[in-house]
């Protein structure tokens, strides 16, 4: 029975040995390789969107759009979606490139611009309808891609049926305040902000609780938006988002719209307006300490941008 | 033995691993077949000459006609059936054929065939987050693939699309804009009645159209026998096309052409089964379904729920011709219009019903005694009572006199839990329970 064991090891290992050279000597080449489908991207006959974007993102910025469907650039494969109408996608990257591209450009130049911003935007015709009856805006990945809804729905100056009450809000809510937004993340996720800044609201943060208040009940806790009050960094770049796309003026009514009395977390009128105060120093300071960036000129940049689009 | 069993095992192992040809059973490999697949699908797509006839069958039920003409450059021009904009003026965009579990076809920018797939609900009248749940992603199965016929599965929400070869006739037609004359059958609509007949040839039909569904039921007597026959339909510039032909007797009739509307005199004409004919309003079913109003009455009791309608009642050619849907209650929003046979052991209940978050509440109606069901297959409601106020002059009060009307109603069944319930007085007035 020993002897047996004994036998049995030597030959597995003989075996063994002996698959294994025979195996290796015969990998000198790995065969041919066909023209994989799809291996390198995909392609078709471009067109006049598809040399516009080469022209105006690809070849100066380094940014590509994918207008066309690809189901997988998409988070949720459960949810409905549509691609965007072609017609829709140069007005709308146009408008992203007007109101966010070139403010930065101008301001902070060329090399700071192509380091930083996002590469790749993704373009949802339709919305994305959450069960809870929401609908998502916008949502980036790590800095990279940002994908935007609703590009069907986009309307500004000059197009059929354009209405300026409706749609100036809901391009600049929408589809500027989200490009303005994610990217305060890269910057901040870059260089991190002044820590005191996470000191001004610090007891007021309320998480995921954040969607049952409205904009102004979170204005009287010294928030600019209610989304603010969800975390140090959305706080940050939703003020960010704000200032931007309000511009100072707008900025500064939504400051004195703040009511008298004290808000049900017990902070005052004057309180509430300090702490938006101090955030936007801080932030100021930032742009100019950490990026040499002058905020009020971007603010007024990106604010001329959006006065001749709407 | 046991030992020879297992120098066996480390001889075959030897072996197998010697063995490192690449034989496959295909003569090429399966790249080179895909890409070959891919071509060949895109260039017979592209070399129809007069392009493709489409009916695309959504995942969410009916059947839609479009006319697809695809060129070599990725570009797709179509027409469709679903809107008269869409029937009248072709859209172009964009297709691309691409390797995924199975090749694929991918309409990749927006168009015609997109809007029933629009989760966005206004644009196709569909559910918000769903739309008509149907595709523009398309499995392409090689077994699928004749050379006039194409069958394609969607990808996500299943719809069959079926390709046809168009001929330089069809390609004409949809050129001309004879899909937008098809579509004035939508007209059928526009009539008062609830009741439509047309006779072709020795054949008097009861036509009932769904625009929403895309189905057209046609009734008609063989003698004194009911006879009834449903199908899907979808425009083509021919006029309107039937997805099962209806076989009566030697007559067969596979869908209306020669379709005119004259806007004046309310009046639809068509073509079919060998025969023409103008549709005509009536105002009691050509067969009268006995049984309905007692089963419609019945239904509820058996399975303890009760009956319910969003819009009210249709008047004169009106929705909602009473306003129920801008009812309000204090604080409370109107949900729907509620008729609960055996509400209790005495009578019926007849009323709007409002909502709030905490739940859904009567809080005004009137009481039905038990109905009446004449042998003429009628039901006829009279007051029993009333619950709470019922304002004067409002929806509930003008909705409870027409209930009370003395000619009752027709109880006419739309589907396994649908009824349409029409006055008997004129059939122009009815209200859709579900």
């Amino acid at each position: 029975m020993k002897i047996l064991f004994r036998h049995f090891a030597n030959y597995l290992f003989a075996a063994l040995l002996f698959s294994t050279t025979l195996t290796s000597c015969k990998e000198e080449d790995i065969g041919n390789v066909d023209d994989i489908s799809g291996l390198g991207g995909e392609d078709w006959v471009a067109g006049p969107i598809d040399k516009w974007i080469q022209d105006s993102l690809v070849v100066p910025y380094n940014i590509s759009a994918k207008y066309k469907w690809d189901q997988f650039e998409f988070g949720n494969l459960t949810k409905n979606l549509v691609p965007p109408d072609e017609s829709q996608v140069i007005p709308l990257l146009s408008t992203i490139k007007k109101a966010w591209t070139n403010p930065y450009v101008e301001e902070a130049g060329k090399v700071f611009y192509n380091k930083y911003s996002p590469k790749f935007f993704i373009l949802s015709g339709s919305n994305e309808y959450n069960s809870e009856g929401s609908v998502t805006l916008g949502t980036a990945e790590g800095g990279r891609k940002v994908i935007l809804y609703g590009v069907n729905l986009f309307k500004i100056k000059g197009m059929a049926g354009y209405d300026a009450a409706k749609d100036s809000s809901f391009v600049k809510d929408w589809f500027l305040h989200t490009i303005h937004h994610e990217f305060g993340h890269i910057l901040h996720q870059t260089v991190l902000y002044p820590v005191e800044y996470k000191n001004i609201s610090k007891s007021y943060y309320q998480g995921g609780n954040w969607i049952n208040w409205s904009d102004a009940d979170a204005r009287r806790d010294g928030f600019i938006t209610a989304y603010s009050s969800s975390a140090f960094d959305e706080d940050f770049v939703e003020m960010i988002a704000m200032m931007l796309t309000e511009g100072k003026a707008g900025f500064e009514k939504l400051v004195n719209s703040i009511p008298e009395g004290t808000s049900s977390h017990g902070v005052t009128k004057a309180q509430a307006q300090a702490a938006l105060r101090q955030k936007e120093a801080i932030i100021v300071a930032y742009y100019k300490n950490t990026w040499k960036i002058d905020f009020y000129s971007l603010q007024k940049r990106v604010r001329t941008s959006m006065n001749k689009l709407f | 033995m046991k030992n020879s069993l297992l120098y066996l095992l480390f001889l075959t192992t030897v072996f197998f691993s010697c063995e490192n040809k690449d034989d496959t059973v295909f003569e090429e490999s399966a790249d080179v077949r895909l890409n070959a697949a891919l071509a060949s699908y895109e260039k017979q797509l592209v070399e129809a000459p007069y392009g493709w006839n489409a009916i695309i069958y959504p995942g969410g039920g009916g059947s839609y006609g479009f006319y697809f003409k695809f060129d070599d450059k990725n570009r797709v021009t179509m027409y469709s059936d679903f809107s008269d904009a869409a029937a009248a003026k072709s859209k172009e965009s964009s297709y691309r054929l691409k390797a995924m579990q199975t090749p694929s076809l991918i309409f990749d920018t927006y168009s015609y065939l997109h809007v029933l797939a629009d989760p966005d609900e206004e644009v196709n009248n569909g559910v918000r987050g769903e739309g008509l749940k149907s595709d523009f992603e398309f499995s392409i199965y090689s077994d699928s693939v004749k050379t006039d016929v194409i069958t394609l599965v969607g990808r996500k929400n299943q719809s069959r699309l079926v390709l046809t070869k168009a001929t330089q006739a069809q390609a004409t037609a949809y050129t001309n804009g004879d899909l937008a004359k098809a579509l004035l059958f939508n007209n059928i609509a526009k009539y008062i009645p609830y009741f439509k007949r047309v006779t072709l040839g020795a054949n008097t039909y009861e036509i009932t159209v769904n625009q929403d569904t895309r189905t057209i039921k046609m009734t008609w007597l063989n003698g004194n026998v009911p006879k009834t026959f449903s199908t899907s339909y979808y425009m083509t510039p021919g006029g309107v096309a039937f997805t099962s032909a209806l076989v009566n007797g030697s007559q067969t009739i596979t869908g209306f052409s020669n379709i005119t509307w004259n806007a004046n005199s309310t009046q639809l004409g068509v073509s079919g089964g060998g025969a023409s004919g103008v549709v005509v309003s009536a105002i009691k079913p050509i067969s009268v379904d006995l049984a309905a109003a007692r089963r419609w009455w019945q239904a509820p009791v058996e399975s303890g729920g009760d009956w319910r309608s969003e819009n009210g009642f249709h008047v004169n050619g009106v929705d909602d011709a009473f306003k129920v849907k801008d009812l309000k209650y204090n604080n409370l929003s109107y949900a729907f219009y509620m008729y609960a046979p055996a509400f209790n052991s005495r009578y019926d209940a007849f009323a709007p019903i409002f909502y709030d978050e905490d739940g859904i509440y009567l809080e005004y109606g009137h009481a039905p005694a038990k109905p009446t069901f004449t042998a003429d297959g009628r039901v006829v409601f009279t007051e029993f009572g009333a619950f709470g106020d019922i304002p004067v002059g409002g929806a509930a009060e003008k909705s409870g006199a027409l209930l009370f009307d003395t000619s009752g109603f027709y109880l006419i069944q739309t589907s396994d839990e649908t009824y349409d319930m029409v006055s008997a007085k004129d059939a122009k007035s009815w209200i859709t329970w579900e």
